[in-house]
């Protein structure tokens, strides 16, 4: 009898194993409350096609998934899948703290665009699954572009500074507000290096003419003053925009829809034109989000985050997503939709925005210096100096040499601990 | 050693809340201090490495151009304890609607700093509010850039700090002022002294143990400031407005280098406890 009881007990324990369902926990950064009913429609579609299968959505603010990310590895309990942008990526990557998805990626692969998979791909490995990808398109005032006497958006980067003198000159206002706190992108889409055979040389004749010529249009009150420097200057870019302060607003097409809700008046009399490529033929303010696999997940459930990964990336979630959040997708197909290319007659300066955007897209790459402990305060150095240069409270060469200096001074001192 | 029944009580007493400080202070400030000396990091072994992390920070122009202004930031303590000692004199008056000005000195106290960094951005833009005024008013011709001029920015910084800690101050003098006895000042009065010799003899004495909780808690606040820079310029511009703390804050929490920012902080504490132990020796009241 108490074998009987005792099988039957095993039975029943076995069973409920084996119904047991297999749990999928995917992150994401600043979704919520946007786009909570994308991802629950997503979650419920997945779990109805795939029964035994128990998704679970968290949604994180973007500035602290990476410490969240980091704990749970830590504690070894991450989460399946988990958004992040590039540079986070290459970090987690150096540090081993992510699963390199080849394997999982199958024959998915080529349906992706290559610049993203390039993107996400460090000494040989692919370390995700591209979600989404955004570039700048120039959003300007016809009225200040009419005033200043220009006829068409810039083509380039020495027109797009020329214009801004032009603006400032003939309306008082600033004519470009560009991301300096991000020169390190700038100058490699301008095909100026910062670092080249492990130094740093971004104190160049070349660089110092590149950084003179925004000291000029500063000089000339070209560039808006406001958060020039700042980690982010978006917030203050679009507000002069929309208070018509700005003559060109160098943002991803999803600032134009806000134009549109905030200040009727500027949307009516603004246009939109693809961001001028650099020299390099690399699109301005480009940017690339995926999901990584962290490292330490199960590995007997890694086919099964393969194909869910596989899922919330594909065709048609990355569109419909791409449609909601006005960015573009990272797939082919997908990126070549009709909705990205066509553009309808008597466009708005919104729908033209999403069209600009996918002319870029193709040339869209996030820039940034990979493989280098403690980039971000080595960076700092480099804007301090670009700063002082630039508002002309030190001389270029001298500002950008200093900097060098220290960025040398630290590069070796890291090639030395590597080397050790 | 043998304790008294009135000593064991007292200790009885305090033994939950010395386990709790234990626990949540005594314990995380000694393990921090520990992991300054260390190579700590959540994804590798920890090893010692001795005086590694102090020799990188005091390498690191961040840090020391932070903890230079953090020492410049006590220029604003003195500010602090006269204009809150003042501002509670003048709410100490029985006047209609004296309620209404102490709760709105207060208000900025209770005001969140990502609310004042709001409202405080807003003053100090270029096109905002305060250069507005000024200009109206023709004291300057053209904007000034209150948070984007290197030599500005910590001074605004430190004004808006003063702006915030001055309410919390004169609550504290408000209640000392109330608790000074009526009858030492009638007696005065009676003894001829006038308004400012009463203040000056009895009610500055009165006061002294206040003034020096209040100073060295606004001392203590002037070293540890940070939460301003944060929603002000994050350290710019040129990286002139970092404090020692700022620079802890982001070296741990934005890049989660633990050990320079544990390193940081442990400098600060030294700070801190000396300039507190300098403020006992002189502030503290003659009799005690």
């Amino acid at each position: 009898m108490k074998i009987k009881i005792l099988l039957t007990a095993l039975m029943a324990w076995s069973l409920t194993a084996q119904a047991a369902p297999q749990k999928i926990e995917f992150w994401t950064f600043s979704m919520k409350p946007k786009f909570t009913p994308y991802f629950e429609t997503l979650v419920h579609n997945y779990e109805a096609a795939n029964p035994g299968v128990k998704i679970e959505w968290i949604d994180f603010p973007w500035d602290v998934i990476q410490s969240k990310l980091v704990t749970r590895i830590v504690a070894g309990t991450p989460p399946a899948l988990v958004n992040l942008n590039v540079p986070w990526a290459d970090e987690f990557a150096r540090d081993g703290l992510l699963t390199p998805v080849d394997a999982l990626l199958a024959d998915a692969r080529p349906r992706y665009l290559a610049s993203t998979l390039e993107d996400l791909t460090f000494n040989g490995r692919t370390y995700g699954f591209p979600m989404y990808s955004n570039v700048a398109v120039i959003t300007y005032n016809k009225d200040l572009f009419k005033a200043a006497g220009l006829t068409h958006a810039p083509r380039s980067m020495d027109e797009e500074l020329d214009y801004a003198r032009r603006i400032a000159a003939s309306t008082g206002q600033a004519g470009l507000c560009p991301a300096l706190s991000k020169i390190d992108g700038l100058f490699m889409q301008q095909g100026l290096a910062v670092i080249a055979n492990g130094k740093a040389v971004f104190n160049s004749p070349r660089h110092v003419a590149f950084i003179q010529k925004l000291a000029d249009t500063y000089k000339a009150g070209g560039l808006l003053k406001d958060s020039l420097f700042a980690e982010d200057n978006f917030p203050a870019a679009i507000a002069a925009y929309k208070g018509g302060r700005l003559g060109m607003l160098l943002a991803p097409p999803t600032a134009v829809p806000r134009i549109e809700s905030d200040a009727k008046d500027i949307y009516a009399v603004t246009d939109v034109a693809p961001a001028p490529l650099g020299p390099t033929g690399i699109a301005d303010g480009g940017w690339l989000v995926h999901f990584a696999v962290p490292r330490g997940v199960d590995p007997a459930l890694l086919p099964a985050i393969g194909k869910f990964a596989r899922y919330l990336t594909d065709d048609d979630n990355q569109l419909t997503f791409a449609k909601q959040a006005s960015v573009y997708p990272a797939m082919a197909h997908a990126a070549n939709d009709p909705y990205f290319t066509t553009l309808p007659q008597h466009a708005t300066p919104a729908q033209k925005a999403v069209s600009a955007g996918a002319v870029s897209m193709p040339h869209s790459h996030t820039l940034y210096v990979a493989g280098i402990d403690d980039y971000d305060e080595l960076k700092r150095y480099l804007v301090k100096a670009v700063e002082a240069g630039v508002t002309g409270k030190q001389d270029i060469k001298q500002a950008l040499d200093e900097a060098v200096a220290i960025w040398n001074k630290k590069l070796a001192r890291q090639s030395k601990g590597h080397g050790a | 050693m043998k304790l008294s029944r009135r000593s064991l009580a007292a200790w009885l007493f305090l033994t939950p809340a010395l386990i709790l400080l234990a626990v949540f202070s005594f314990w995380p400030v000694g393990y921090g201090s520990y992991l300054a000396f260390t190579d700590y990091s959540l994804i590798r072994p920890t090893s010692w490495v001795g005086l590694d992390n102090f020799r990188y920070i005091f390498d690191n122009d961040m840090f020391v151009g932070g903890l230079k202004n953090s020492l410049l930031f006590l220029l604003m303590v003195p500010f602090v304890q006269i204009g809150a000692l003042s501002l509670a004199v003048l709410v100490n008056n029985k006047l209609p609607g004296i309620r209404y000005f102490r709760a709105a000195f207060y208000v900025p106290v209770v005001t969140t700093v990502s609310v004042v960094g709001i409202m405080w951005g807003f003053m100090f833009h270029e096109q905002g509010a305060l250069n507005y005024v000024m200009m109206s008013l023709q004291l300057v011709h053209a904007p000034i850039g209150w948070l984007s001029n290197d030599t500005l920015a910590l001074f605004s910084i430190m004004f808006v700090t003063l702006w915030r800690g001055l309410g919390w101050y004169m609550v504290m003098y408000l209640a000392a002022l109330q608790a000074v006895p009526a009858d030492m000042q009638e007696a005065a009065i009676l003894d001829g002294a006038n308004r400012w010799q009463r203040f000056w003899k009895i009610t500055v004495p009165m006061l002294r143990p206040t003034i020096m909780v209040c100073t060295i808690l606004s001392v203590l606040a002037a070293l540890k400031a940070y939460q301003e820079v944060d929603v002000l310029t994050q350290g710019g511009p040129m990286n002139s407005t970092f404090t020692a703390l700022y620079y802890a804050y982001d070296q741990g929490l934005k890049h989660l280098k633990l050990p320079r920012a544990l390193a940081a902080s442990f400098i600060v504490s030294l700070f801190c406890v000396s300039i507190a132990l300098l403020c006992l020796r002189y502030i503290r009241p003659k009799h005690r």
